[in-house]
């Protein structure tokens, strides 16, 4: 019982997995795919996500630290392998916080794309999506030709969770094996990480006795206003 | 034997302690104050697993042996603090599901097994009453069989579960001559005419698994709700209360893990007279006493559970758990409020409320010296 935090689905993938399932068990869908690039160790979390209700998994066996634009050509050979008619995925991973990867596989694979998105409905039998953006102007509303790619924002919905019989009948399905040599892809790394440094401690704020008080020192001290 | 958890088991319960982190969001303080609960939690436990884990499949249940299932209850007792709301879970699964998985129908397995397991059914139990306790075969609820029907009339006390209960298992005599050869168990829906939540108790600890005592006034049962056999009844309580005494203080053991891990923390960061107090030898010796008692209780619990997949009975060894388990629990509760000084004290703290919890355990599912009692007796004195 070590208190170790457990590695997780990236959250916002995680939004991505239950938005696929909620597609599919409308009937707007007929199949589920998960697709994760990552080393054997990330197979507990391909088991929560099948338990979830992924009709099948594939991981593509790579250990390395991929940049975006590494991962979104990996993602550009398995959608031509699969052929979905929607890419789903999450608006960016909560640990690098690029938010990349969506915007360059759309681009990659010359289809139209939805970010940031917080509501998905099907128009014209299924051949457009309409979608609702989170901006910070506002809810922005677009319709985009399928097939596209679509990422997925915090309030597109909430994931349910795994029972224990879910997950003990995911330990036996399969899960696909991929490399990028059977993927034809060769990546190389465009990025590196400089340095890695802690974030600078806040310090401590300070208390004003009014609204007048607090007005001043934001138009002469601070000069924010 | 081998302790070593397969990869499918630690699978299985590192998920336990996750939900049980994750998903379990009471506020244990303030139901324990008001005697509340936590109906959402248990519903959370039920569509995760944990009420049908030693049910078999084909009855919704998740049809772990016994010793996955103390284990993934021990982990539940690691990641949530509310004794009482598992408490609750653990009275259910031993009293209810599990009689019914040995000795009922095929019909009554069908008819309650699916929803007790994903947590739609509350099960209670009733056997206590006001003048029988430890020698608990002498009771005085009758059952009289009349036609397709059997009538039954008394009083029951300390029915945990009892003011949220969906299903009763009731225990009562159909011939007081008989003894222990009369009594017999019963399967009662709630909503039965007859059947009376009389009076909600209020405990020192466990406040927050809800206890009634129940009257029963000719209330009519259909036979077919007979469980096990006409005056099978101490067999079956017999049976019931191994497990239960085996499988009880699983989350127990969890409770003392996480104790000792809260005193090793507190101990290193709290600092007195210039050095943390884990320096001190006084608190050291008391956390090393803390280990002590978590691994001998760990491994009685799990000797136990072994024991009953190799299809042995155990009842020595669930009397020896219960006994051990209880006595420690209590002990490393009172270590922990004596290493915390006075914050130890403090409701915040929830040390002073786990002590009230654990306190029970000596009593409940047989008292320490009913168990006592047992062992002796199987020692042939």
């Amino acid at each position: 019982m070590s208190e170790a935090r457990p590695w997780i689905i990236n959250p916002f993938d995680e939004i991505a997995i239950e938005e696929a399932l909620r597609i599919r068990e409308r009937g707007e869908a007929r199949e589920v795919v998960g697709v994760t690039i990552a080393p054997s160790a990330a197979e507990e979390q391909i088991r929560a996500a099948l338990a979830m209700g992924l009709d099948r998994a594939l991981r593509v066996d790579d250990r390395r630290e991929l940049d975006p634009y590494a991962v979104a050509r990996i993602l550009l050979a398995v959608v031509r392998q699969e052929k979905p008619d929607l890419v789903l995925m999450g608006k960016q991973a909560v640990d690098d916080d690029a938010n990349q990867v969506g915007q360059m596989l759309a681009g990659l694979l010359n289809w139209p794309q939805a970010t940031f998105v917080s509501k998905i409905e099907f128009l014209n039998g299924g051949q457009r999506a309409q979608c609702t953006r989170e901006t910070d102007r506002g809810l922005e509303v677009i319709a985009v030709n399928l097939p596209a790619v679509v990422t997925t924002d915090l309030r597109l919905n909430e994931p349910r969770y795994v029972s224990l019989p879910g997950l003990m009948k995911a330990r036996r399905r399969p899960i696909e094996l991929l490399t990028c040599q059977q993927l034809a892809v060769e990546v190389q790394p465009r990025t590196t990480v400089a340095a890695t440094s802690p974030a600078p401690r806040r310090s401590a704020g300070l208390k004003v006795e009014s609204v007048e008080d607090l007005l001043v020192r934001l138009r002469q001290h601070e000069k924010v206003l | 034997m081998d302790f070593t958890w397969s990869k499918e088991q630690t699978e299985l319960l590192d998920a336990v302690q996750r939900f049980a982190s994750q998903r379990l969001k009471a506020n244990v303080i303030e139901s324990d104050r008001n005697d509340c609960f936590n109906l959402e939690d248990w519903k959370a436990c039920g569509q995760f697993g944990i009420q049908g884990l030693p049910a078999p499949v084909e009855y919704g249940g998740l049809g772990m042996d016994a010793l996955t299932t103390v284990g993934a209850l021990e982990r539940l007792g690691y990641a949530c603090k509310d004794n009482g709301l598992l408490f609750s879970i653990n009275a259910h699964l031993w009293t209810v599901v599990m009689p019914l998985i040995t000795a009922g129908t095929e019909q009554q397995k069908r008819k309650y097994l699916p929803g007790l397991c994903n947590g739609t059914l509350i099960g209670a139990n009733a056997m206590s009453e006001p003048n029988s306790g430890s020698d608990a075969f002498s009771l005085s609820t009758t059952a009289q069989k009349a036609g397709a029907k059997y009538v039954l009339n008394g009083s029951k006390t300390f029915v945990t579960n009892g003011p949220v209960g969906d299903l009763f298992a009731v225990y009562a005599t159909v011939d007081k001559s008989k003894g222990a050869h009369g009594v017999s168990g019963f399967l009662v829906e709630r909503n039965t005419p007859g059947l009376v939540i009389a009076r909600k108790l209020e405990k020192m600890g466990l406040r927050t698994s809800p206890m009634a005592e129940l009257y029963l006034e000719d209330c009519e049962v259909p036979a077919e709700n007979l469980l096990g056999t006409e005056g099978g009844g101490s067999f079956l309580f017999t049976r019931s209360m191994t497990w239960e005494r085996g499988c009880i203080l699983a989350s127990a053991v969890g409770s003392m893990q996480r104790l000792l891990e809260t005193c090793v923390r507190y101990a290193n960061t709290r600092k007195q007279f210039g050095q943390p107090i884990g320096k001190f030898q006084h608190v050291a010796g008391k956390i090393v006493d803390m280990k002590l008692r978590l691994e001998t209780c760990r491994l009685l619990l799990y000797r136990g559970a072994w024991l009953r997949t190799q299809g042995k009975s155990g009842f020595l060894e669930a009397s020896l758990a219960k006994l051990h388990i209880s006595d420690c629990w209590v002990k490393t509760c009172e270590d922990a409020l004596q290493i915390h000084g006075g914050y130890g004290y403090m409701v915040e703290y929830e040390i002073e409320r786990e002590l009230r919890d654990a306190l029970g355990s000596r009593l409940y599912s047989g008292t320490s010296e009913i168990q006592r009692n047992l062992i002796a007796s199987l020692l042939g004195l």
